[in-house]
This record gives C-alpha cells, structure tokens and sequence, in this order.
C-alpha cells in the first residue's frame, strides 16, 4: 500500500466495509456482530499507521492524497490531508467504533446489519469531514452523517425516538444548509478574485482572509459568511442556546448511538469552529470572540445547573456535554496556545469520559430498563467492579489530577486566564459544579442506603463490558499521567494555526 | 417541401409516432397481443432514442422554426428515460386493473413526442402544436380510469384548467406576433436586442405566454389543479404528468429569458419571477406538511420544485441554464423513482395512498423501501443524491449573480420540505407493521423502475460531473 493512498483507506474502509456487511445473510446475525468488530478493529489498525507515519514537526497537512478531479468544472476535488489535531480525533473515532459495537453487542438485537452499516457509514462520514482538503468534500461528508444518524436514533432508539431523530435531522439542517450558501460565497468570491474556481481549502482560505469586513453586520461579507458557518458548528457543539436537540438525541439514542454522538460527533461542532471559523475568517473572528466567549460560558454554568437536578442519569451526562463542551469553545475563543491546545486535548477527553459514562449507564440499563437515579440506591455492595469503573470515568469527567480531564480544563483555564481572567473564573465554578452534580449522582446511585429490592440480583460487569470499557480507561489514565504523547503532535498544528 | 435534414432531426418524433400507430392498430385488430404493448412502448422509447444518439442533428431546420441541437437532445433523453420508465411501470400497473389496453401506450407516446417537439421548438406556432399535442393526450390519460370518479374528476380538471392555459398562450402568441411581427422566439430576442422599444402588448403577451407555461409547471399562483390530478390520475401518469410537461416548460421559459436577457431588462422581471419562484416553494412546502396522502403530498413537493428550477430560469444565461437541465435530469429520476413505488402501493385511484400505509415496510420490502427512502432523501436535497446536485448548482447560479435572497430563501425551504419527506421514510422503518398488512403489489417490473431510478439518483448526486459537462454543452446553444 502506497503511503498516499493510506487516507483514503481510513476514510473509506468502513463504507468499504458496510458493502461487505450487505453479502451476510440476514439472520446471521452472530456473524454479521463479528464481522463488523472485525472491520472496527481493521480500522483501527489503520489509523495507528497514521500515528507512526505522521511527523510531529510539520505544521500542515500531512500524508496528502492526489488531489483526483471530482467536478473539475468547478475546481471540485477528492483530497484529503491530516495534521495534529486531526490525526487525534480520527484517533478517538477510530477507537470508539469497536467500543460501540461491543457496547451495542445484546442491546441491539433488531436489524442488526443495518445498525452496523449506519454505524460504519458514519464512521466514514465523520473521518472524511475531519480530513477533507476540498470545502465541498467536507461539506458533503459532513451533510452524509445526518442520515445514518437519524437512522441510528429512530430506528434502535427509545420511546420518543421519532421525535428525537427527526429534531436532530432538522437541527443540523438548519445549519448546513446556510454553511452551503457561505461556501458558494466564498467560492464565488475566490473566483471573482483569482479567476479560477477551486473549492479547494486553501484557495477558501487565502479568499475568506480577503473578504472585507465592512462597517456593520449586514454590510460586511466576512462577517456574515462567518456566521453562516458558525451556526452550523454552534448547531452541532452546541453552544447554549442552541443545545435543545441534544438532551432528546442523547435520551432517545441507544447507547451506541449515544457514545458516537457524545463521543465524536459534537466534536466536529468545535472542530469547525478551529479549522474553518478560526482560520477562514480570522477579522471576523477577533470581532465574535466576545460574543462566543459569553456563550461559552453560560453554556459551562448553564449546563452545569441544569445536570443538576435531572432525574435521569442519561440525561444528566447529556448536560453535561452542554458544560464539556463550553470549556472547548472557552478555550478556543481565549486563543492562545495552551487553551487551544488544552481545548483540542479536551475534545478527545470528552469523547473518553463522556463515551466511557453513556457505555456505564448503558449497561445498567441494559440490567434493570431504568435509567433513573431514584430506582438505584447503594449498589455499590452489589456490583462493586462496576462502581469502581463508574468513580474512575467520574473523577476522569471532574477533573481529578492524574487523570485525563484535568490536563484539559488546566490547559484552557491556564491559557484563558492570561486574555480574560472573568471568563476564567466565572468558567472555573462550572468545574466546581461539575463536581457536585456527578458526585452526588454517584451518591445517591451507590452509596445512599440500599433502596429498592430490584437490584439485589443486579449482576457485575461481564467480560465483554469490561472489554468495552478498557480502551476508554487505557487512554483516560494515559492522557492523564503522561499527556506530552498526545500535546506534541499537535503543537505544531496549533502554533501554525493561531498565526492567522 | 421539408429538406432530408429537417426530417433526420425529427426523426426521433417520426419513430415515436410510428410506434404509437404500431399500437393503436394492434389494439384494434389484434388484441391478443395488448400484453406485448408495455414492451412494445419500450422498444419506441429506444428506438428513439437511438435515432436521437445516432442520426446527425445540425442546428436550424424547418426553416428555422426548429432546433436540433446538443440542448433537444439532453432533454429529449430525459423526456425518453421518463416514458420509458413510466411505461415500464404501467405494465404491471394496468395488468392488475384490468385495464391493458393499446391506445393507454399510444397515449403516453403521443405525449412524449409533443413534448419533444415543444422543447425543439425555437418559433411559437410549432411549439404550441407540441403543447396541444401534449396536453390533450394527457386529458384522456388522466380520466383514464373512467368508472373512477377521482380519475374523472382529474381528467375535468386538468382538462378546463389546461384549456385556460392553451387559451393563455395562444392570445399571448397573437399578441407578441402583432408587437414584433414574427413569432419566433429567437427572432423577438434579435429585435429586442437592436434596441426596440418594450410595448405593453410585448409585455402582455410575454406574460400570458409564460402564464400558459406556469400553469403546466403548477407554479403558484397557477398551481390550483395539481393537486386533485395528481391524487386521482393512475399512478403511471402522475408519474409521468409530474415530470414531461414541466421539463418541456421549463424549456420553453428557458428560452424566454436567455433570448430576451431577462435578467438585464430591468427589476420588475426578477420581482415578479421571484415571487412567483419563492411563492411556489414556500407554498408548496408548507401545504405539503399536513398532507397525508403521499400522492398529493408529491403535487405540493413539485410545485416547491418547480419553484427552486425557477431559480435557475431567472438566473438564466450558461449557469442558470445549465443548473435548470441538470434540475430537469435530476428531478425526473428522482420522481418517477418515487411514484414506482407509489404504483405498488393501491389497487387503483378510488382508494387512497395514505403515507401511513408504508409503516413498517422498510424492513419487509426491503429494496423497493430502500429505493423510495433514496428518492425522499434525494427530494429533501440531501446529499450525497441527485437532488443534491441540482440544487446545488441553481443555488450557486444564483450566488454568482448576486441574487443571494433567492439562494437564501431556497435553502430555507428545502429545510422546511425536510420534514414531510422525513415523514415517508420514518413511516417506512420507524414505525411498526400495523396488524393488517396493506396488501401491495409486488412486481419485478415495477421494482425494476424504482431501482433503476434510485441507482440514477445516487450516480447523479455522486458523480455529476457527466451531467454538468452535458447540460454545460446544451446550454451554450441557448446563450449566444
């Protein structure tokens, strides 16, 4: 295999893979579960070659593929490209598909090759948008991850599963659809100056730093353009208050459906921001910094509070993303190096302990078909190697020193503390609050006094679950102890970047 | 006395009408092989494509009334994959009725020809022959079930309004004759061009003209009979009914707007295109939410069509042009693809096609559900299908021209139209099988269609650049 052609073998080997998916008759259904970890673990494979042939030095896009005309008519290409930061979110995605299928081994038992090809078919999806080259390449892969998605909701879901599938399809639409008229904007201001059409990144760049920013926002192109793009980003994050869909997707998502989404998909929400906000539009950006600031941090408090006092524990680890994911887009908007480094960190931790918290709460539920707290009560004695699981993915998500979420939200803070020290602080109770609402979660489901006789027979984690699990904890412990493993590839992605 | 060349480049029509006649004797004569009229309609719609493909086409003929070049081939193509396709369907379709019969084929290929004959047409009195020759075939095909009452009640309908609109456009043609003293479009764009003044007789009679095409198309405010003809014609013909008229009015307008500059002629021409434009999609899409027969719910989603084409119509020159054929190519896959589907689903028009119907389907039928949910999707414009591409390109025609409120307030609706056609594919494989199984056709023939359809639209929105090098050709011979 050509070195070249290796992301186009990441990118498109799980598509590759659903077609294989189609051959295995339908009721083979142990085969068609085998058959699709195996792929997983392929891709996997795959993607640690990215690992050890990516060059930690070079600041661009590396280990590019040809750039094969698509629609040369209008300077559309197939080419891909990877750099720092997403070398380690296609590593995260990579890492998260088996846990999904393994997560999702008794608990989706309906359709169950069509639920591994959604899934494989995302799994392209999400890579081809993190490592596209061309903006329409990118805007297709992102657009493919809708239908999948949906299908994973609305089909393997929970009793308002419609609803939520059909929130979360037209949700992201709202955003993508008006990211499109920005894209032919830009591109047909990028023709307008260089007289030559090319959706390529780079020609959008040089384009998007040569829109005029005008006097108000109405009359100034890079400015709208710019928002254009930051709905569709804001819409998938999602930043308060455009984070209504999530509680839903994530409540009606099966557990697989949730840790994908949790674990991967909002991250090409902030992902966007870095890669096409940051860098396309960087006047455009300075003059929005306030404002993503501000809403970045209601969004930490917001989601804090509101995880509070949900009875649900799903639903409670889905506002919790809403807090997560506020300390991303806090340490982007602060911008200097080490909250943007500390915020690309902070992705793939979310995706750990956020993934590694809906596979636990998955498979309680699994055991007892409830998922609220009140119906748990002092398990601890009952499944004591789960409640050990549970604490660890918990502290992980609180930030405890030694483990992966305090590098973060140290990085972020440290580095936003320097610009604007408010936002810093007013960001630092949201850590406060995190701590209280998962560790009286954690209370109340493990250690309060042993409440209801259901869960006597409650039985531990198998095998298979702690197969799941161990991956997640591998890397929560890892980023945690040793986290210059997985800051260095990135420094020099991240210092190229914030030059513009 | 016609010339050797005017007659090559109508052959394609000459081989349709033979084949039509093949079969309106055969009805008559020999009955016994009324079973052998869906494959002999077949056989028409290649041969005559293939006198499209093969035979040497050069530019004017008849005298300059006609126009056979790179753009009457692409659409007639299209024209011919839609009757070949609606006539593939029909076999099993009628068979089931009862009701196979010659004449139903010679009907539909009657069709085809007028509608290839307008899109060919550069003067307006062949192109009205080919708008009479079209619309009344399609008065007895929509009453064809004729002890139906909704497919009488179609028939009527479509019937009076369409004679309204023939009406419309034949006063209109008298009129731009008496302002330019020609009635050849190409001609009108020449005068105009020179410097003649824009009488309010030229404007009247342009605008009765495209009237009469908005009527064909259902653009609002004209879109009135859509609705009822689309719910009580056979399936086959909705099928059909939805995609040749408007591809071959869109044609027409097309020329319109390239000849006479449009765009350039000053704001009342954009205003009043882009009402009715916007005025369709957001109609069409909104009215089409609350529907719950999927037949009708597919006439308000082709009015919303319609309305985002339009787009392209106005953007007109090369961008705009080519954006409308690759609309016209995209939106005859994807339909007809989803009326196949619709085909299997009741015995005839006297029942409705509750969207409802469908639940649970995805999963015991499992590829023809696959083909409609690719067409729903395609329709919404989600990529990576055909859809997709059309919209893509009109939206950027209309970005490059600075008409971005036009881009903007399309991509707004096809947010809104998302919701109902999510609603055919939730039905399909969200919802569970209800007790009592609607008993539908299965038919290899009819899958056959939907396959071959889906396959177009996803080939179309993923590779396009074929599409777009072809319709790029066609529309150079508009814009000169």
């Amino acid at each position: 295999m050509h070195i070249e052609h290796l992301l186009t073998f990441v990118t498109l080997g799980p598509a590759a893979g659903a077609l294989i998916l189609t051959l295995i008759p339908g009721r083979l259904e142990r085969i068609q579960r085998w058959a699709a970890l195996l792929i997983s673990l392929v891709e996997f494979a795959l993607s640690t070659l990215l690992w050890v042939n990516f060059n930690p030095d070079v600041a661009g896009f590396q280990l590019q593929t040809a750039k094969i005309p698509w629609i040369p008519q209008l300077g559309i290409s197939y080419h891909l490209g990877i750099d720092g930061i997403s070398l380690l979110l296609v590593l995260l995605t990579t890492l998260l598909i088996p846990v999904v299928i393994l997560a999702s081994w008794h608990s989706i038992s309906e359709h169950v090759k069509a639920f591994h090809m959604s899934l494989l078919m995302l799994t392209t999806a999400m890579i081809g948008a993190f490592l596209a080259l061309d903006v329409f390449l990118f805007y297709i892969f992102w657009e493919l991850m809708l239908i999948p998605m949906y299908f994973i909701i609305g089909v393997w879901g929970g009793p308002r599963r419609i609803y939520a599938a059909v929130k979360f399809f037209i949700y992201t639409m709202v955003g993508s659809v008006l990211m499109l008229v920005g894209i032919l904007y830009l591109a047909w201001f990028s023709h307008a100056q260089s007289h030559v059409w090319s959706f390529a990144y780079s020609d959008l760049l040089r384009a998007g730093h040569q829109l005029p920013m005008g006097h108000s926002f109405f009359s100034s192109p890079q400015m709208l353009v710019f928002a254009a793009f930051a709905l569709a980003f804001a819409i998938k994050v999602p930043m308060f208050p455009f984070h209504t869909w999530l509680p839903d997707a994530h409540t009606e998502a099966p557990t697989g459906g949730s840790i994908i989404l949790a674990g991967v998909l909002l991250k090409l929400g902030t992902y966007g921001f870095l890669r096409y906000n940051r860098v396309l539009f960087p006047a455009a950006w300075h003059a929005f910094v306030p404002l993503i600031l501000t809403l970045a941090v209601i969004g930490i408090l917001y989601g804090a509070w509101v995880a509070l006092v949900q009875p649900d524990m799903k639903r409670l680890v889905a506002y919790s993303s809403v807090s997560h994911l506020g300390f991303v887009m806090l340490g982007l908007a602060a911008g200097t190096i080490a909250s943007t480094q500390g915020a690309v960190l902070q992705m793939v931790n979310h995706g750990l302990s956020t993934g590694a918290l809906f596979l636990l709460v998955g498979v309680l539920y699994e055991r007892r078909h409830t998922r609220m707290i009140a119906d748990f009560g002092g398990i601890a004695k009952v499944v004591p190697v789960y409640t050990g699981l549970f604490l660890l993915v918990t502290l992980s998500s609180i930030g405890l020193p030694g483990l992966n979420g305090f590098v973060g939200e140290f990085l972020i803070l440290a580095g936003t503390w320097h610009r604007y020290p408010v936002a810093a602080i007013l960001a630092a109770f949201g850590l406060i609050f995190g701590a209280i609402y998962m560790l009286w979660m954690v209370q109340r489901v493990f250690w309060n006094p042993f409440a209801h006789k259901e869960n006597v027979s409650l039985k531990d984690v198998n095998l298979r679950e702690v197969l799941a699990v161990a991956p997640l904890i591998i890397f929560i412990v890892w980023i945690g102890v040793h986290p210059t493993t997985f800051l260095s590839p990135m420094e020099a992605a991240v210092r190229s970047l914030l030059m513009h | 006395m016609p010339t050797q060349s005017d007659l090559l480049a109508v052959a394609p029509e000459l081989v349709l009408i033979a084949g039509a006649g093949v079969l309106l004797i055969l009805d008559a004569f020999l009955p016994k092989l009324r079973r052998i009229a869906s494959e002999l309609t077949l056989l028409t719609a290649v041969g005559a494509a293939w006198a499209l493909l093969a035979l040497p086409h050069q530019g004017l003929v008849w005298s300059g009334m006609m126009r056979a070049d790179t753009l009457f081939v692409l659409v007639s193509l299209c024209l011919l994959v839609a009757l070949f396709l609606c006539a593939w369907m029909a076999g099993p379709y009628l068979h089931r009725a009862g009701k196979e019969t010659g004449e139903f084929y010679a009907l539909l290929i009657f069709a085809t020809a007028g509608a290839m004959i307008m899109a060919g047409s550069i003067d307006l009195l062949p192109l009205f022959l080919g708008l009479e020759l079209l619309s009344i075939a399609l008065y007895v095909l929509n009453a064809f079930f004729k002890d139906i009452d909704v497919s009488l009640e179609a028939g009527l309908k479509y019937f009076i309004v369409g004679a309204f609109a023939a009406a419309f456009t034949a006063y209109g043609i008298a009129l731009l004759y008496g302002a330019t003293a020609t009635t050849n479009i190409e001609a009108m764009g020449r005068i105009l061009a020179a410097g003649a003044t824009v009488t309010p007789i030229l404007i009247v009679g342009f605008a009765m003209v495209a009237g009469g095409m908005a009527f064909k198309l259902a653009l609002f405010p004209f879109h009135g009979w859509a609705p009822d003809v689309y719910q009580g014609s056979p399936t086959p013909v909705t099928a059909f009914l939805s995609v040749v008229p408007k591809a071959a009015a869109l044609i027409v307008l097309l020329r319109f707007a390239t000849s006479f500059d449009l765009l350039h002629m000053g704001h009342s021409w954009i205003w009043a295109a882009g009402i009715v434009a916007v005025g369709s999609q957001t109609l069409g899409n909104i009215v089409a939410i609350v529907q719950r027969d999927i037949k009708r719910m597919l006439a308000y989603s082709g009015i919303a069509h319609m309305g985002y084409a339009m787009i392209g119509v106005i953007v007109a020159g090369t961008a705009g042009s080519t954006a409308v054929l690759i609309y016209i190519a995209a939106y005859t896959v994807m339909n007809i693809g989803a009326f196949s589907v619709i085909a299997l689903m009741s015995e005839n028009e006297a029942e409705p096609h509750l969207i409802s119907d469908l639940a649970g389907q995805g999963w015991s039928r499992p590829l023809t559900s696959l083909a409609l949910a690719i067409c729903m999707f395609s329709l919404a414009g989600v990529p990576p299908f055909a859809g997709f591409a059309a919209k893509f390109f009109v939206f950027r025609s209309a970005v490059d021209q600075g008409l971005i409120w036009l881009a903007v307030l399309g991509v707004i609706n096809s947010l809104i139209s998302a919701f109902y056609y999510l609603r055919v594919v939730y039905t399909l494989y969200m919802r569970p099988l209800p007790r009592r199984v609607p008993d539908f056709l299965s038919s290899r023939a009819i899958g056959a269609v939907a396959g071959v359809s889906a396959a177009l639209v996803v080939l179309i929105g993923l590779y396009p650049t074929w599409l777009l090098s072809a319709a790029h050709a066609a529309a150079r011979f508009l814009v000169r």
